[in-house]
């Protein structure tokens, strides 16, 4: 073993004012093609049978260990999949690896063998596009039945073609009691659709071993709603923005918004003007709590086993949090407020009663939460079904692209409001939390902990809302009424979500709706590691787990 | 003393003024008697499953819970009876019928046979063997056969989990239970529940009635959490765990079968509660108010700490509840069982 500390990976390429592309370039040497400048990242266009290759490079040596997005593509003359990596370190070091693969036979190989995550976000590309990857641990369709006729976002796609596939043809779940074949004593039990505990329609198929875990596999696209292709089919300008609201419905709403409005922004290089960029801030951090809320009133409901005191508890205080953004939005669920370039209105009059509404809330905080610990976390019962279950090793959540609490849960301190600031957060004071435990308990405890720092942040925009002197109040940029971005710039963008990096794809063609949109969802990555973390444990912890990884399906699923 | 510790049959057979001795007329009246007590239970059965659970849980979370039909929104009981008995009685296919059939009847009539040797005060007591304590334990144990009949007999793989916890736990926590009721047994110096509940007529420390509940508080605290587990409530509500295993072995039942499910549970944890309150708190004893007041105040009380259980307190995990049971709770009531022996050698 040798003495000497090894230079860490995270220096090649890295400079004091950004990423060294000609140094990655060096690195990769013959493996790239072509390069091409995204408007957040430059692009290495690479050969489709060298994806393993040079994404081990990049990981190993250049030290991308996240790898956020696959995004698949259909052109006039190839097919295309875009890894965008980025670092735990610093998510503004990005890198897009660029994938062509020919019209007719559209192969690459897959880098599900280098990032974990990349196994799901391939099997969506194989199922939505049509793109086969070779070497995929298990590549077939995921958000689609398995019985689905042709690829939906393929150019060749016949929409009129009919679906309909009798339960004779199609796989039946119930004919053979799927017991593991290695061990005839297991039992095979389907966990949803419908079960009280899925969090919306998630169907989690499960052996179990006795009342143990012996192997899950998670079944999505319940509640896929085509939401990608619909966002192509809208104008930039104003018919996007309303479905960000439906991905993770329960009250993140305007954080949603504001990962579409952030990227559209940055395509169409549209400034926010400060005024409306503190009201973004403070609105998308009310969101946050309720969202947070909810996920603490769901786990306990998860834990505790009924519609309990907590349960009801978290709901009455989240509707406060309602209250204030119904005054705010006009709306309590599908907010619709933020706007390219701004916020749909100003703040509601009299805006001394708004900010008291706030402060009020912002004062009971703390005995609430503090109410919280003594029923939730201070509970011994509680920490013995928590502490130590669903374990998830910061190395695993990096590897699956898990983001939010969950991985700040295991200790990666990952949080884009602090790491790719956008919004008002850099100007404010405020902490990322990070817990090491690694367990249910800590993704919880981040989740509580979070919840004090967004009033913290809301505290700090209201007090500065209510010195905003009154000629300087501009919640809108000039934007024009159709907004055509260049052709062929292509971006990635992403906020920090409720549930971690919700990231945007987006190319324009030119015209006034985006050619490709591609939603990355937090709860989409983060579902991911639920069969890792409830591998062996009882069946209660793996509902636990799922708890705690709080996933919306309207997100999932998209 | 005299009227009260009468057994029911004779009190009524003497009021309609017949033969007390006669065997037909000794069995008319034990079947008066029955139903007299059953029809007891089950009013506080339907006061407690549609409405008062209903309003407890909703003081617990902040809510109102049912007011719009009747006084205190009283009515819905009638209104959830119709509702629940107009139901389609859903047979799944592939159900054992004898065993699904029998299972709702058997684990709602084995908790309401329990009552049977309860002196629930002013003369309501349907018998006094003497192996009363043994007998209530008995039936109360019997709705574990019904449980796994449920569970067996449902063809559904979450049933079978339950019906599956529903033993294990059973098993685990009515040893402990058992012999802490034992420990009762030897302050006592019997099983009949008269004499049990007369041991407890005299006083303690000052005004301090010497219920067992306050000469072995440990006993008690023990026989409590025992309960628990026994009825099925939070945080030992495994068996149901209706976020882990949809409903357990209720899963299939629907309409009057789910009613009698339903209604087993309730008339068990009252008596679950009846046995703490002949045991425990001196049966229907109290100032002031007649006896069967004190004795439904009391049964309503345990009742009251097993919703404030469920409203507060996280379920266990299986492999947890077991441990607890055999490594924890079974210690310790051997333990109290030892010390009690000793404490009543020594003192007696």
């Amino acid at each position: 073993m040798s003495l000497e500390k090894p230079t860490t990976p995270a220096e090649i390429g890295v400079t004091e004012d950004g990423l060294d592309y000609d140094a990655l370039a060096d690195l990769l040497g013959g493996h790239v093609l072509d390069r091409e400048t995204h408007v957040n990242a430059e692009g290495f266009v690479i050969r489709p049978d060298e994806v393993q290759d040079v994404l081990s490079t990049l990981k190993t040596e250049a030290g991308f260990d996240h790898c956020a997005c696959v995004t698949a593509q259909e052109y006039d003359d190839r097919y295309e999949s875009i890894y965008h990596l980025r670092k735990y370190d610093d998510p503004t070091q990005e890198l897009s690896i660029v994938v062509p693969s020919p019209k007719d036979d559209p192969h690459n190989q897959s880098g599900a063998r280098v990032y974990d995550t990349a196994d799901w976000h391939e099997r969506e590309a194989y199922d939505l596009v049509g793109i086969d990857y070779d070497d995929h641990p298990d590549l077939r369709r995921i958000l689609l039945p398995d019985t689905w006729q042709g690829h939906p976002l393929s150019q060749d796609y016949n929409q009129s073609q009919p679906q309909i596939v009798t339960l004779r043809e199609n796989a039946n779940p119930l004919q053979d009691d799927k017991r593991s074949e290695d061990d005839p004593d297991t039992m095979f039990v389907n966990i949803g659709p419908h079960h009280p505990a899925t969090h919306g329609v998630l169907h989690v198929k499960t052996v179990l071993d006795g009342e143990q875990i012996a192997d899950i596999d998670p079944d999505i696209g319940y509640l896929h709603r085509c939401e990608e292709q619909m966002c192509q089919n809208g104008t930039y300008r104003h018919q996007i923005m309303p479905y960000p609201d439906r991905w993770d419905y329960v009250s993140a709403g305007i954080l949603n918004e504001w990962a579409y409005a952030r990227a559209a922004e940055d395509l169409a290089d549209i400034e926010v003007p400060e005024y409306a960029q503190v009201i973004r801030t403070m609105s998308a951090e009310l969101c946050r709590i309720a969202a947070h809320m909810l996920a603490l009133g769901t786990f306990a409901l998860d834990v505790f086993g009924d519609f309990t005191a907590i349960f009801q508890y978290a709901f009455r205080d989240r509707e406060v949090v309602q209250n204030i953004l119904e005054d705010l939005t006009g709306q309590r669920l599908m907010f619709n407020y933020l706007r390219l370039g701004g916020v749909a209105w100003d703040l509601p009059e009299p805006r001394e009663e708004f900010f008291e509404k706030v402060r009020d809330f912002l004062d009971d905080l703390p005995y609430k939460l503090e109410e919280y610990h003594d029923l939730i976390t201070g509970n011994e019962i509680f920490q013995m079904r928590c502490v130590d279950t669903g374990v998830l090793s910061p190395e695993l959540a990096k590897s699956y692209g898990a983001t939010g609490p969950v991985a700040r849960g295991s200790g990666v301190d990952y949080d884009l409001r602090r790491d790719d600031p956008y919004g008002y957060y850099d100007e404010l004071d405020w902490n990322v939390v990070t817990e090491t435990g690694c367990d249910n308990f800590s993704r919880v405890l981040v989740r509580m902990r979070e919840v004090e720092e967004s009033a913290r942040i809301i505290e700090q925009c209201v007090d500065l809302l209510e010195q905003w002197p009154e000629d300087d109040r501009e919640i809108q940029a000039n934007v024009p009424r159709t907004l055509r971005p260049d052709p062929d710039r292509e971006i990635y963008r992403a906020v920090e979500a409720a549930k971690g990096e919700l990231g945007i794809y987006i190319r324009s063609d030119g015209t006034d709706k985006p050619a490709r949109f591609k939603i990355r969802s937090p709860c989409f990555s983060n579902l991911q590691t639920l069969p890792e973390m409830s591998q062996g444990e009882y069946i209660p912890d793996m509902i636990a787990s799922l708890g705690s990884l709080d996933i919306v399906l309207g997100e999932v699923d998209r | 003393m005299a009227p009260e510790s009468a057994p029911l049959p004779e009190t009524l057979a003497e009021l309609a003024g017949m033969d007390p001795n006669s065997v037909p007329v000794m069995i008319l009246m034990s079947l008066i008697g029955a139903a007299l007590i059953g029809t007891l239970m089950m009013t506080n059965t339907a006061l407690a499953g549609p409405w008062a659970k209903r309003k407890i849980t909703a003081a617990f979370t902040d809510r109102i819970a049912v007011d719009r039909i009747g006084p205190f929104g009283l009515l819905i009981i009638v209104a959830d009876s119709v509702r629940l008995l107009s139901k389609e009685l859903i047979v799944p296919e592939g159900v054992d019928r004898p065993a699904w059939d029998l299972a709702p009847l058997l684990i709602a009539s084995s908790a309401l046979l329990g009552f049977a040797v309860i002196p629930m005060g002013n003369g309501l007591h349907l018998a006094d063997p003497e192996v009363g304590l043994a007998y209530v334990f008995a039936t109360a144990s019997m709705a574990s056969v019904g449980l796994v009949m449920a569970g067996y007999a449902s063809n559904n793989k979450y049933s079978f989990l339950g019906g599956l916890r529903a033993v294990a736990q059973n098993l685990a926590y009515e040893i402990p239970l058992i012999l802490t009721g034992a420990s009762v047994v030897i302050f006592a110096g019997s099983l009949q529940m008269s004499e049990i509940v007369a041991a407890q007529s005299q006083t303690l420390i000052g005004p301090l009635p010497s219920w067992y509940a306050f000469v072995n508080p440990f006993a008690f605290a023990l026989f409590m959490i025992a309960n628990l587990a026994e009825v099925g409530r939070n945080p030992f509500d495994i068996p149901e765990a209706p976020t882990e295993i949809v409903a357990g072995y209720q899963t299939e039942y629907s309409s009057v079968y789910f009613v009698l499910i339903y209604l087993g549970e309730f008339i068990h944890i009252f008596l679950g509660g009846a046995i703490i309150a002949t045991i425990f708190l001196g049966g229907p004893a109290g100032p002031v108010l007649p006896g069967i007041v004190w004795f439904l105040i009391k049964i309503w009380g345990v009742f009251l700490f097993t919703q404030w259980a469920r409203s507060a307190v996280p379920r266990v995990r299986i492999d947890q509840l077991i441990e607890i049971g055999w490594k924890g709770m079974l210690v310790l009531s051997l333990a109290n069982l030892l010390l009690t022996a000793v404490i009543v050698g020594v003192i007696a």
